[in-house]
């Protein structure tokens, strides 16, 4: 796997507030940036996969590829639907594939969801008949099981968000662009979902994100700096709660790290920054323990004392994550995985940013709250 | 005491199906029944195949009613507008004696008497937006005080 396919091309509208365009438009944008990054015709690509689940793409973005599918694991879609591009290239099905995101949730455009107003308010299934509504809730189960049995503090969690936030407030183009917050800030912010403070929690952003994944040499024939995709691998919650332990784990992170670690022939020491999947400041401390970058229940006190910040243990989310970036569910990660990959990250660039390990996370179910995990490691060198 | 009809497509609504039938008019007679493999007698809900036996007949049968205070939320925050009267209130997920979880909501407690491993029984309360009667929760300690 490792260094066999790449991403040749990462196409980034503007990410943020009220764009005022259409989720369509957006995806369309992003392609068209992606396209020209390649130096690619729209007719070469021959894979379509849209990280969510729309069926008039083509016609309006008028692509020809041979396939198009709608791929669905939430806010681990778009790793996996860069797995998924590599498993049909190896299948002889496709060339270059395009992984393509784009949603207008605060201008009206949630795709295939027209009556939802906001991600963030997303309900179903039995829980909801308790008034469960939003992600916020779901992932604040984890929260107070990790408070009860740590005795992590939502000052801990304030760390993350400030610590993003300082990322971010030197970040163009993120929603928190010149705005530092302190932990009294986080503090004072109101309670949204207990545990969690409005600054806990991350919002909707409006924006589209496209990749082209092809094979490694087709990639350096086209750019000067392809993004190597050196392991990748999943796992799913629903084994904990089987378990009965389905609160204590974020996720089930254990094989998805294995699998992509051994594929890219690393280990922890070897990644110099990471990008993990962060609705809720809970979600770092929680990744960060599961991957091994902290001891379980050390991740409070880890974050607490700078340990996910450009000079700590490992710089984690560097652009402010989805908390104080913006909300491109799972490319909001791999979109800065990239730029740091490609030296391209501006006044936040890292001094050794060669390895990046992503993660995504998403779809629950209703009544077992247990998410699909994506682990994603890209390199700027095979 | 009139038992409620329950509704089929509401069930569906609710990404559940026929298999649940006995579990929600169970409720309506306010009995709280779990689904148990008839081979290992590991209990389940919602309706479920048994994970160590998963081609095992499975049963309904009545739970003891009781369970602890797993884990839970304070909604704050009236994502919809018909949340706005009813905040803040706690969604909790009690383990159930016989070990599966169950989203509820813990009534008859203040906010902040509720914690982790709060020992809590079930009290059933007609949802009129669904006709569904809920299991919902009180600590033990209330039910003990009323009787």
């Amino acid at each position: 796997m490792r260094g066999k396919y790449a991403i040749a091309a990462l196409g980034v509208t503007e990410q943020g507030i009220k764009l005022g365009r259409s989720d369509r438009e957006l995806r369309g944008d992003a392609i068209g940036r992606a396209l020209q990054q390649a130096g690619l015709e729209r007719d070469a690509i021959d894979g379509y996969i849209h990280c969510w689940g729309e069926r008039e793409d083509l016609r309006y973005l008028g692509l020809s590829p041979n396939f198009s599918w709608a791929l669905s694991c939430g806010g681990a879609t778009p790793a996996a639907g860069i797995l998924a591009a590599v498993g049909m290239i190896e299948a002889g099905q496709a060339e270059m594939v395009a992984c393509v995101y784009g949603i207008a949730p605060t201008s009206g455009y949630i795709p295939g969801n027209s009556d939802l107003k906001s991600i963030g308010a997303y309900s179903y299934g039995y829980p909801s008949l308790y008034g469960t509504m939003g992600a916020a809730s779901s992932h604040a189960l984890h929260a107070r099981r990790h408070m009860h049995r740590f005795g992590t503090t939502s000052r801990q969690m304030g760390a993350v968000a400030v610590t993003q936030r300082g990322y971010a407030a030197k970040r163009p183009g993120t929603t928190g662009y010149g705005k530092p917050i302190t932990l009294d800030d986080h503090q004072a912010s109101p309670m949204i979902v207990d545990p969690f403070r409005r600054l806990d929690c991350c919002r909707d952003t409006d924006g589209g994100v496209a990749v082209l994944v092809c094979r490694a040499d087709r990639a350096r024939s086209l750019v000067d700096k392809p993004i190597y995709i050196l392991g990748a691998g999943m796992g799913q919650n629903i084994v904990n709660w089987h378990k009965g332990v389905p609160y204590d784990h974020h996720d089930n992170i254990a094989p998805a790290k294995a699998r992509a670690f051994a594929q890219a022939g690393i280990d922890l020491r070897d990644v110099d920054v990471a990008q993990l999947y962060d609705p809720f400041t809970i979600s770092v401390i929680m990744q960060l323990e599961a991957y091994g970058f902290v001891a379980e229940g050390q991740g409070g006190p880890f974050v607490a004392e700078g340990g996910n910040g450009a000079d700590g243990v490992i710089p984690t989310n560097t652009a402010g994550g989805q908390l104080s970036g913006f909300y491109a569910t799972g490319f909001t990660g791999i979109i800065e995985a990239i730029r740091q990959l490609r030296g391209e990250a501006g006044e936040g660039q890292l001094g050794k940013a060669d390895i990046a390990l992503c993660s995504g996370h998403g779809l629950n179910a209703g009544v077992q709250n247990t998410w699909n995990h994506a682990t994603l490691i890209l390199g700027n060198q095979p | 005491m009139t038992i409620p009809d329950v509704d089929l497509a509401v069930i569906k609504r609710l990404s559940g199906d026929y298999l649940d039938l006995p579990f929600w008019e169970g409720t309506a007679r306010h009995e709280l029944r779990l689904h148990g493999c008839a081979l290992c007698g590991r209990k389940y809900w919602p309706a479920s195949q048994c994970v160590e036996h998963g081609d095992a007949q499975m049963e309904w049968a009545p739970a003891n009613g009781g369970g602890i205070v797993h884990t839970y939320t304070i909604m704050y925050h009236a994502y919809a507008p018909q949340m706005a009267a009813r905040v803040p209130f706690c969604v909790a997920v009690v383990q159930l004696d016989e070990g599966p979880f169950f989203h509820t909501n813990i009534l008859d407690c203040p906010i902040e008497d509720i914690h982790v491993g709060l020992r809590v029984e079930v009290r059933f309360q007609l949802d009129d937006s669904t006709g569904l009667t809920l299991p919902m929760f009180v600590p033990a300690d209330a039910v003990k005080s009323k009787t």
